[in-house]
């Protein structure tokens, strides 16, 4: 389980006992691995510089509320058309940026930056000038982008919870914000379908009435009286007055607590993946949000106060496996999810649907096939023929879908059918080529290590040198 | 003897589907490719002299008049030489090839690139040796004409592998141009022939891929488009196939 501050103090501890040197290279090699890699030239569509983090070999993991009855037809839908830049507007469809960019896997995305759109990493100003010009406030005033996990229960949305309904706050995102046309009530339904349905992580520190299980640290006890006390100059409040534990941590109100207006209430559960914190993610540490409310409330914590604090922010926070490695397995349980939407579009009809989803999970598997570098990558040497074979499979069930999407057009929709039934023998044909090609691939953490350190040494390479 | 004789008829049958006669279009298309690599050696041999001179504004033209031969001969090295292409397009790579040689030209704006340089032309050397004895056929051009297609699809947003002289967007029209060519050369007439209707829609979506790419920059290109007209011009390619008595070509070479 990810405990920031924990490894934050382990870090400390270790640059005491080993020295200097030692900690720079750590420090080096951390920064290496979990950078992300930016976007470079004068002729891409998004800034220079910017970074959204597709390249992470870690990813958060995502759970369903129906996952155990299977997903439907609506679900799958949402998720496919939340992966789509085609719901965007131009700017971000041209740029390859759909809802999952900022919300990966439904989770929020820590390393996300777009130079004049973000002032750090993890933040994004939506009424700037690049996604949708008309709605510029020529203000930058960027926000954090939340997690969608349980979102159900999290209403009114948007940081200063402006919008009660889920429906019309995502209708506000995609049209007005990111400049998309207007979706079809059907699409929005399914977005709305799949948001409600993206579940908290569990967290076994935490009963589902928000109090301390067995599994914590006194100091985290001790914390929990803190956040439950109230505040020595105004006996209403206290950390657990908003932040109420039984109702998830809200209080689906606003309030002022100094950061510059009213805004909502933000969750606490699975909070330790949702860093950084407040509105515009000024924080990146529960001890900087501590500290805060410390001064703004002239509360006199001790130093042993804010440490058990942060120890109580840290268990309710948890959550059970929040990252995974980035898998084979995870890619084809998306890319599945999304084109059993066709067995139920191609016999209804519904060209719209199965244009969506051609485009969209044709542009997942071209991605995937780019996890098995291809011959002119220097950084592999070994696995040719396996990579080489893993790709073609790959190539193959894309053109299969441009099929479907071609007899979808055509109105032909038994070839489109026949089609489809190709395309799910074709994609399990090519997960043994995968298989066999995954330790050379992207997947392997090794192998991601070194592509993206030649690709940092062609960036460097490109940099001018300073005199 | 009884049971040789049906295997050499076989032989006898595949050598003859695959021969190309004296001036077959085949050859016709080779003297393309020596033209297309000669220009671009000619270049690789500038960018040196250039750089040596310390002209950087010169030495970048030349390294972008040396990828227009090297992207229209794509065809042939996606399907005949694919392992040429480590030596001389390379990505990731900030060593040798192409790319090496832009980072340092376009990125830092120096022309100490002598030594890749020196390595580029080398093996562009070789590879127009080769270029002139490998010999050629339709299925192996139609083959390479396929997996450029699908290159030519692939996303450009993060800035493509020539981001720092900013001419991804060139590579992929030259691309397309290389495809053309191949095609009108060498598979137009027979797909004519057998199946109009294909051969028009083929011709079509070649030109559909051109329009789309003839936008102001990169940032203008509309990726989805690119890409369904990409893979629609893979489709035909396939279904005209057994039409000119060519297998289905293959996305990747899977013979090594």
């Amino acid at each position: 389980m990810k405990d920031a501050n924990a490894q934050s103090g382990a870090r400390q501890s270790t640059a005491r006992r080993t020295g200097i040197i030692v900690t720079a290279a750590l420090l080096v090699a951390s920064v290496s691995s979990l950078e992300a890699f930016p976007i470079h030239g004068s002729q891409t569509v998004l800034p220079d510089g910017s970074e959204l983090n597709e390249d992470a070999l870690q990813k958060p993991r995502e759970i369903f509320k129906s996952e155990a009855g299977g997903k439907s037809y609506l679900i799958n839908l949402g998720d496919l058309a939340f992966s789509s830049p085609n719901m965007l507007g131009d700017v971000a469809r041209r740029a390859g940026v759909s809802c999952s960019t900022c919300h990966v896997n439904g989770a929020s995305n820590s390393a996300f930056f777009i130079p004049g759109l973000s002032t750090r990493h993890g933040n994004l100003d939506t009424t700037g000038a690049i996604f949708n010009p008309p709605a510029d406030d020529h203000v930058l005033n960027p926000l954090t982008i939340p997690s969608l996990r349980g979102a159900r229960f999290l209403g009114p949305y948007g940081h200063d919870g402006r919008q009660v309904s889920l429906r019309v706050f995502v209708r506000n995102v995609i049209v007005d914000e990111f400049g998309g046309a207007e979706p079809s009530a059907a699409i929005l339904d399914a977005i709305v379908a799949y948001v409600e349905d993206i579940e908290f992580l569990p967290n076994a520190r935490v009963t589902s009435e928000g109090r301390l299980t067995g599994r914590n640290s006194a100091s985290a006890r001790r914390g929990a009286a803190l956040f439950g006390k109230t505040f020595p100059h105004d006996p209403a409040l206290s950390c657990a007055a908003c932040h109420m534990p039984a109702g998830r941590f809200v209080d689906h109100l606003q309030h002022d607590v100094g950061s510059g207006g009213a805004f909502k209430t933000p969750t606490l559960v699975n909070a330790n993946f949702n860093a950084p914190y407040f509105h515009d993610g000024r924080f990146s540490t529960y001890d900087e949000v501590v500290r805060h409310f410390d001064r703004q409330y002239s509360l006199g914590l001790s130093a042993a106060n804010r440490n058990d604090l942060v120890a109580y922010l840290t268990a309710i926070g948890d959550g059970e496996r929040g990252e995974e490695q980035d898998s084979i397995e995870a890619w084809l349980k998306e890319i599945n999810d999304f084109a059993s939407v066709l067995a139920t579009a191609i016999p209804a009809h519904d060209i719209q649907v199965i244009g969506l989803t051609v485009d969209t999970v044709g542009a997942e598997l071209r991605e995937l096939t780019e996890h098995f570098p291809d011959h002119k990558d220097p950084t592999v040497s070994g696995g040719s023929a396996e990579r080489r074979r893993a790709r073609q499979s790959l190539k193959e069930v894309v053109l299969s879908l441009r099929r479907i999407g071609l007899a979808g057009s055509a109105n032909d929709f038994d070839a489109a059918m026949l089609e489809y039934s190709n395309y799910r023998h074709l994609i399990q044909n090519a997960v043994p080529e995968m298989k066999r090609a995954e330790p050379w691939s992207l997947f392997d953490a090794k192998v991601h290590e070194l592509h993206y350190a030649a690709l940092r040494r062609v960036s460097e390479t490109a940099t001018p040198a300073t005199h | 003897m009884r049971k040789i004789a049906p295997l050499l008829s076989l032989t006898w049958v595949i050598a003859l589907a695959y021969a190309e006669p004296v001036f077959s279009p085949t050859e016709q298309y080779r003297s393309y490719l020596i033209e297309q690599i000669s220009q671009t050696l000619a270049n690789a041999k500038r960018l040196r002299e250039r750089a040596a001179a310390n002209d950087v504004d010169g030495a970048k033209k030349a390294w972008i008049a040396a990828r227009v031969g090297w992207e229209q001969s794509e065809v042939f090295i996606s399907g005949f030489v694919s392992d040429l292409d480590e030596d001389i397009d390379a990505w990731p790579n900030a060593l040798s090839g192409f790319h090496a040689i832009e980072a340092r030209l376009f990125g830092a704006n120096t022309a100490d690139v002598a030594v890749a340089t020196d390595q580029l032309i080398y093996h562009l050397t070789d590879l127009d040796i080769k270029i002139r004895q490998i010999p050629l056929n339709s299925q192996g051009l139609l083959n390479g004409a396929a997996r450029l297609a699908y290159e030519v699809g692939e996303s450009k947003a993060d800035g493509g592998e020539s981001r720092y002289s900013g001419t991804s967007l060139d590579d992929m029209r030259n691309n397309v141009s290389g495809i053309q060519l191949v095609y009108k050369t060498i598979f137009a007439a027979p797909l004519g022939a057998s199946d109009p209707k294909l051969a028009l829609n083929t011709e079509q979506t070649i030109q559909r891929l051109a329009s789309l790419l003839s936008v102001a920059d990169a940032k203008s290109l509309e990726p989805g488009k690119v890409r369904t007209a990409s893979e629609e011009l893979i489709v035909a390619l396939q279904a005209a196939a057994p039409k000119m008595g060519l297998l289905k070509p293959t996305l990747e070479d899977i013979t090594q």
